[in-house]
């Protein structure tokens, strides 16, 4: 069942944010910016899920969440509150309010559908279960799945192997596997987008309970080590390297 | 409640801005010295977001039009040249009111109880933004990759 989805935030950021962290599951993103905006598409869209920030001008996420409970028709969709503030006052009134559970900014994509996981279980796209089998970038050697990075690090290409790294760490949970390599080797610059994917990969693995190794370039180490979730890696120089290390 | 002026305005504001950059643009930052005082020049945009309650006062962070754009594609996971001018100042307001967030949390959390306005960005070449009456003034300058930003949190106790 593909799952509707309402974002209702004021910061288009954060609603493409949202659209983005849903990208690779069986789930259609609507969107509101405000909370008058949002009601009106509750009821004439009848969402699966709520994910309503607090802070809005016309309407804030409080008065709309308290509107939405009033309305038998609408009561029960569950609501994942956004938030700048992650003081306990805040906190508790949060909960309070009768809200499935809140997230507060700032946020990773990933960390948001962890949180949607616990209220839904997500189906990948089924287009992209398919890309999955066909993607030139993942291999296996050894029973250990190889992820060999292209030269090229624009978006759309990033975009099409963050999409299949979550099927591809769910095929190896599925059969046993826990052993993952990415080799960075190719890659002509190591950008911001490369460093995104790169973060999302071991929050993936750590999901999936995967040992993960990085080959590449010195270099690569030094950007790495800048960040507390790849800290602690060590990079190696060639594949055959890294399947030694398990 | 905690002592107004034994606040660490300057720990909340320097673990907040790096804590959001790293998250939300998988940005590093690396904290300038004080002196000499790190300015900004030429195009930049300063997000601002009002504290009001039991502490009042502006938190704002400075950048210069350039690093916006990139910040901008970062936050959105999207190429540099691709980025449209309300995108920037959409990801300036919300990254200035994240940082403002946080910091919030902790003043309440301290006792001071306040509540923050919604994010506004001015942009152009030829302005400064003042703040009147406050008592206590944090001005951080950081970097990444050779382009600066610059937080600064101005605040007053009104109880």
């Amino acid at each position: 069942m593909t799952l509707k989805v309402l974002a209702v935030d004021d910061s288009k950021t954060i609603r493409k944010i949202v659209a983005k962290a849903f990208s690779t599951y069986d789930c259609i993103v609507k969107e509101a910016e405000n909370g008058i905006e949002g009601l009106s598409m509750a009821s004439s869209e009848k969402p699966d899920l709520i994910i309503l920030d607090i802070t809005m001008p016309v309407m804030n996420g409080s008065e709309m969440l308290a509107k939405l409970k009033g309305q038998p028709g609408l009561k029960d969709i569950p609501v994942i509150m956004l938030t700048a503030e992650s003081g306990k006052e805040n906190v508790m009134q949060i909960v309070k309010m009768g809200v499935k559970d809140y997230m507060v900014k700032p946020f990773k994509g990933e960390q948001l559908i962890e949180r949607v996981m616990k209220i839904y279980s997500l189906a990948p796209k089924p287009s992209e279960t398919k890309e999955t089998s066909t993607s030139p970038y993942f291999s296996i050697k050894d029973n250990i799945q190889i992820l060999t990075m292209p030269e090229k690090s624009d978006r759309a290409t990033l975009m099409e192997i963050e999409s299949n790294f979550h099927n591809v760490l769910k095929s190896m949970s599925d059969s046993g596997m826990n052993k993952f390599i990415l080799d960075t080797r190719k890659l002509q610059e190591i950008n911001m987008l490369v460093i995104k994917m790169l973060l999302s990969a071991v929050q993936a693995c750590q999901k999936f309970k995967t040992h993960l190794r990085f080959v590449g370039s010195p270099g690569l180490g030094n950007e790495l080590k800048g960040f507390q979730e790849t800290s602690g890696f060590s990079i190696n120089a060639t594949v055959e390297d890294a399947m030694t290390t398990f | 409640m905690s002592d107004f002026n034994k606040i660490d305005l300057k720990g909340f504001a320097l673990n907040s801005t790096i804590e959001v950059f790293n998250t939300m643009l998988s940005m590093k930052l690396d904290v300038l010295q004080a002196d000499p005082i790190v300015k900004l020049t030429g195009n930049r945009l300063v997000g601002c977001v009002g504290l009001a309650g039991n502490v009042m006062g502006n938190i704002c962070i400075h950048v210069s039009k350039e690093f916006a754009r990139i910040m901008a594609a970062a936050m959105l996971g999207m190429e540099i040249d691709e980025i449209e001018e309300d995108e920037i100042n959409d990801v300036i307001g919300e990254v200035c009111n994240m940082i403002s967030g946080d910091l919030k949390s902790r003043l309440c959390d301290a006792g001071f109880s306040c509540v923050l306005s919604i994010p506004s960005v001015t942009s152009g070449s030829d302005f400064k933004i003042e703040s009147k009456g406050w008592v206590r003034h944090e001005r951080i300058a950081f970097e990444n990759r050779n382009e600066k930003s610059i937080v600064e949190v101005f605040i007053k106790s009104v109880i």
